[in-house]
Formats: structure tokens, C-alpha cells, sequence
């Protein structure tokens, strides 16, 4: 925390010491130079600060620099008294420009952050899409051009077609979904969920072998829960979705739900071979996947859209490795109960 | 087994391929059409038995159309529309639609799809003095449900939601139609009750009520009750 504090607050350290030092080369040359020079000078610390982009630190560093300036070099000097109003005038000027050049950089950051977003979408668009893709386009021009193909090895090839198709379907699905959730207008549409429900749609999603054989399922009898009901059930699709890709081979994956009275606590746990505790913290960023797992096909999109998803419900995600294994713990706050008359 | 017509009225012509192979290769006759005004033309030159309309047509709404025919006929009407249009979905289904399909649509829900829309019986006006679901049964004259040959214990709205679902098995209900006919007008927001009398009603019928087999959720639109009898 304090780190980043730092990282994120040290150009206006930086914008102070320019001012110290440029105050004091003025003071010192204050003789060869004159007042409008020095004015010029004192705008350097405004413009250092202001290129971050955050107002309230423009703002401070104009304030301290027309301070300085003021008490140092307009007459009477050694007092913040201004006897031209000409110099007021230059103070808003300070303010002026610092303003500018704070809201051109806004607009500048806002753009290079949608460009990498718009540059990883791409790098997924062309590999993830692709992979299923050419399983199609291969696997249709096959069974195109063997006209007398045995039907065992056709209806093989059709499955194959039929699964990358799915693919495509839930990973365009999860990139509408994260633009949708990326955006700042973005807005829950709360209604009274059913997490038995939630659970029931979202096992749809997948096979008959994974959820007869491959999933234990515990949800208690806690009521209906305030909440995105759309989303939750992505929520869940995501999480299941992830704990399958990534489980032993044939072990199962636990699903459980829980009441804690101020709060539902999701529990998904999954057997793993691919676990590195120090890298588990980053598998919620966006396009991040656990290295040595290339032959998973996946995005590393799915749980950065469950982590939007929980934060914009107010909750919290983790991820813990125990037992050999991965737990993923989501706690989302109930906000208020249900009445039933 | 009697010899369906279907008529299809969809303007895609590949959609509207895959549907005339597929009714071909299942041995149900079609009849299709690509907009509204030759759709109400083929309805009553043709009286089908079932109809797939395409929400979006090159001269006008589906829903208009959905609605003109239901003045002057109860037959199935399933429609077609592309995902994440739930609006759209819920607009049709309240003008008069009995169930629907998204595309991208895989051949075997379609014909899931439309084999238990043909099953409910539309020609019988009055409402039969029983109902065979599964293994549930009702009796209506009687107010008794059956399950597994023993009487269910419900409430009184259990009751009444269970007994909408019976007469009116195979369809998409919207949330709001359902709380209409079961709560009654004025209730069609208060979605926490119908969530909470499902939640009960499936707990008492289903026998794992994460994979139910009767009560079916179309989600972000409504219930669906599944009678494969």
C-alpha cells in the first residue's frame, strides 16, 4: 500500500524540489533577471505536476508556486500583499495553464489505457478465437471432401466442430461482457436472486460428465440475495468454468455456497497441478493465465470479468492455494433481505 | 402420428435453410415465407399447425404479426430471436408467443422445442378435470396434487403456482405473466415472491433443485414447466 502510495504521489515531491531549487537560483540571480523571467520560471513546477493529470496536486503546487513567487518578488517584497493588480492577473494565468495541460493529460491516459485494452483484445481475437476457429474451417473442408467417410468418424469430426463452436460462443460472450463491464456507465441491475437458481442456469453451460461425475454442489437455504442476477450467474459460470480447466484430471470440483448472516460466501475449490503461490494474487488481472498451462485453451479473461463482477457488488475475491489445490473464495455483502408479506 | 405443418416466416435465408432441412430430414411438412405481409397471407391459405417467426422482419415487427394471429388463433407460435435481446424476447412472449429459441440454436433444442409445443392440446377449450405431469398429478375438482402417488402438502400460493404451471406446460411464462395470473394485477414487479415460491415449490417436486427437471428457468425472461409425457 505504502508503495504505491509513493509511486503514484512522487511527482509532486519531485514538482516541490524544482520549485526549491528554481526559488533559489532565482533569488540568486534575482538581480540579472527580471520579474517577468522569473514568473516563466515558476510556471515549470505547475507544468511538472500538471502533466499527471490529477487536479487537486495542480492545484496545491500553483497555489505554492504564486505563494513563493508573490512573497519573494513581487514589491512589496516579503509580504503577500500586491499593490498592481496586474499580478493577479498572472496568478490565473498559472491556474489556467496548469488546468489545461491537467485535463490534455487526463485525455492523453484514458486513450493509452483504451489502446492497451484495445491491443490485448486484438491479441486474443487473433489467438483464441483462431484456435477454435481452424478446428472448424479444417474440420468441415474434411468432411466436405470425404464424401464417403464412415459415420463413427464423421459424427467424431462434427463434436469436435460442435465444441469449438461453444468456444467461440462463451469467450465472445465474456469479451462483450468485459467491455460491457469496463465501461464507466456500467450500472447493476439489482433484483431478488436465487443463487439455487444462479447455480441451475449456470450448470447448463456445461457437460453431463462434469456435472454428474466431476462436481459436488452445497448450497444452503439462506433466502434471495440483492444482486445482479445476469451477472452473478457469468460469476459462476466463470469460476466453475476455471475450476474445471485447471483440476486434475478426474478429480472433482467442489461448489459451495454459504450463508454468513451479513454475507454469501462462494467457495470453489479445484485440484491442481499448476500452482505457484506467488504468482496466485495476479490470476484476477485481466489477461493474465498461470505460465506452463499453453495447452489450457483459455483467455485469462474469465476471472478478471468475476472480479469485476464481485467489486461491483461491493465484495471481495481471493484466490489460496491448499491441499494441492486452488480456492477461490468470493464474499459478497448482503445489502438488504427480502420481505415477504 | 399425425403429419404437422409448420409455417416459417424468416427472412435469413440460411437460418431459414437449416430450418427447411431439418423439418425435411424429421418428416414434418413446411410451408416458409420471408416477410409479414406474405406470412399472414400463407396463414390462412394454408391454417398451420405451428409457426416460427423471425422477431425481425424486412417489413414490419414480428410482434405485430404475433399479434394480429393471436385474435384469430391459439396455435404454438415459437419465436426466433438473437441472444441478448431479452426485451425483445419478453415483448414477443407477452403479445402472445408461446415459447422461443435464440440463435445461434442447436437443431436438437428446436425440435425439443417444437415437439412440446405441438403436445399441448390447443383444441380443447375447457380446462380437463386432470393433469398428467411426470410423475405429478392433479386433480383439479378436487384441488388435490399427486406426487410419486402421495398428496403433496403445498400452500395456498404453492398451490396456485403449480396449478398455473400445470395448465400451461411447454410454454416460456414470463415473470410478469405468472405473477399476474398467480398474485393478480398490481403484483407484476414483486419478482422476490415468485423467486421464493420456486425456490419452495421445487424443493418439494424436484429432486435436485440445481438440476430441476420440471421447472425450468429461462433466465433474465421467466419459467418454463417441462412435461415430456
Amino acid at each position: 500500500m505504502t508503495i504505491s502510495f509513493n509511486t503514484k504521489y512522487i511527482f509532486i515531491l519531485k514538482g516541490l524540489g524544482i520549485l526549491f531549487v528554481i526559488t533559489l537560483v532565482s533569488h540568486i540571480f534575482r538581480e540579472h533577471l527580471d520579474i517577468i523571467n522569473i514568473a516563466l520560471i515558476h510556471i515549470i513546477p505547475v507544468v511538472i505536476v500538471a502533466i499527471h493529470g490529477n487536479m487537486k496536486a495542480t492545484i496545491f503546487i500553483t497555489l505554492l508556486s504564486v505563494i513563493f513567487f508573490n512573497f519573494l518578488y513581487i514589491p512589496p517584497l516579503y509580504s503577500f500583499t500586491v499593490h498592481n493588480e496586474l499580478y493577479i492577473w498572472s496568478f490565473f494565468i498559472f491556474a489556467i495553464v496548469g488546468w489545461i495541460i491537467t485535463v490534455q493529460a487526463k485525455n492523453l491516459y484514458t486513450q493509452t489505457k483504451q489502446n492497451e485494452m484495445r491491443e490485448s483484445l486484438l491479441n486474443i481475437i487473433s489467438h483464441d478465437l483462431r484456435t477454435p476457429l481452424s478446428t472448424i474451417i479444417g474440420t468441415t473442408n474434411l468432411v466436405l471432401s470425404n464424401e464417403n467417410m464412415d459415420k463413427e468418424n464423421m459424427k467424431s469430426l462434427l463434436d469436435d466442430i460442435n465444441y469449438a463452436s461453444l468456444r467461440m460462443k462463451r469467450l465472445i460472450t465474456n469479451i462483450l461482457d468485459s467491455t460491457r463491464l469496463s465501461s464507466a456507465d456500467m450500472s447493476l441491475k439489482y433484483e431478488w436472486c436465487d443463487f439455487d437458481d444462479i447455480a441451475g442456469v449456470a450448470l447448463e453451460e456445461f457437460s453431463d460428465k462434469q456435472k454428474d461425475e466431476l462436481l459436488d454442489i452445497k448450497i444452503d437455504d439462506f433466502g434471495l440475495y440483492w444482486g445482479d442476477n445476469i451477472l452473478l450467474k457469468q460469476l459462476i459460470v466463470n469460476l466453475l468454468d476455471n475450476a474445471f480447466k485447471y483440476s486434475k484430471n478426474n478429480t472433482k470440483v467442489t461448489l459451495k455456497i454459504v450463508d454468513l448472516g451479513s454475507s454469501v460466501k462462494i467457495e470453489i475449490f479445484n485440484q491442481s497441478n499448476h500452482i505457484d503461490k506467488t504468482k496466485l494474487k495476479n490470476i484476477f488481472d485481466k489477461f493474465y493465465r498461470l505460465e506452463d498451462t499453453d495447452d489450457i485453451s483459455g483467455s485469462g479473461i474469465g476471472l478478471a470479468i468475476c472480479k469485476s463482477i464481485v467489486s461491483l457488488h461491493g465484495g471481495s475475491i481471493k484466490a489460496s492455494a491448499i491441499d494441492e489445490g486452488i480456492l477461490i473464495e468470493v464474499n459478497l455483502p448482503i445489502a438488504k433481505k427480502a420481505k415477504l408479506v | 402420428m399425425k403429419n404437422y405443418l409448420i409455417q416459417i416466416v424468416e427472412d435469413d435465408s440460411s437460418v431459414k435453410k437449416l430450418l427447411e432441412i431439418t423439418f425435411k430430414e424429421y418428416e414434418f411438412n413446411y410451408v416458409s415465407c420471408e416477410s409479414k405481409k406474405s406470412a399472414m397471407m400463407m396463414f390462412l391459405s394454408h391454417n398451420p399447425d405451428l409457426l416460427i417467426v423471425d422477431l425481425g422482419l424486412p417489413d414490419g415487427d414480428g410482434k405485430e404479426f404475433i399479434k394480429q394471429i393471436r385474435e384469430i388463433s391459439k396455435l404454438p407460435i415459437v419465436v426466433l430471436s438473437a441472444r441478448h435481446d431479452e426485451k425483445e424476447i419478453i415483448a414477443a412472449l407477452d403479445a402472445g408467443a408461446d415459447d422461443y429459441i435464440t440463435k445461434p440454436f442447436s437443431v436438437n433444442e428446436l425440435l425439443a422445442r417444437i415437439r412440446a409445443n405441438l403436445r399441448r392440446d390447443i383444441s380443447d377449450e375447457n380446462i380437463p378435470d386432470k393433469i398428467i405431469c411426470g410423475e405429478l398429478k392433479m386433480d383439479i375438482a378436487s384441488r388435490d396434487i399427486f406426487f410419486k402417488q402421495e398428496q403433496l402438502k403445498l400452500t395456498p400460493i404453492e398451490y396456485e403456482l403449480l396449478k398455473y404451471f400445470l395448465l400451461n406446460t411447454n410454454k416460456t411464462l414470463t415473470h410478469k405473466q405468472i405473477l399476474k395470473e398467480v398474485w393478480g394485477i398490481g403484483y407484476q414487479n414483486e419478482m422476490q415472491y415468485l423467486r421464493t415460491y420456486v425456490n419452495t415449490l421445487r424443493k418439494k417436486i424436484e429432486q435436485n433443485s440445481t438440476r430441476p427437471n420440471y421447472i425450468k428457468t429461462e433466465s433474465g425472461i421467466g419459467y418454463r414447466f417441462c412435461c415430456n409425457n
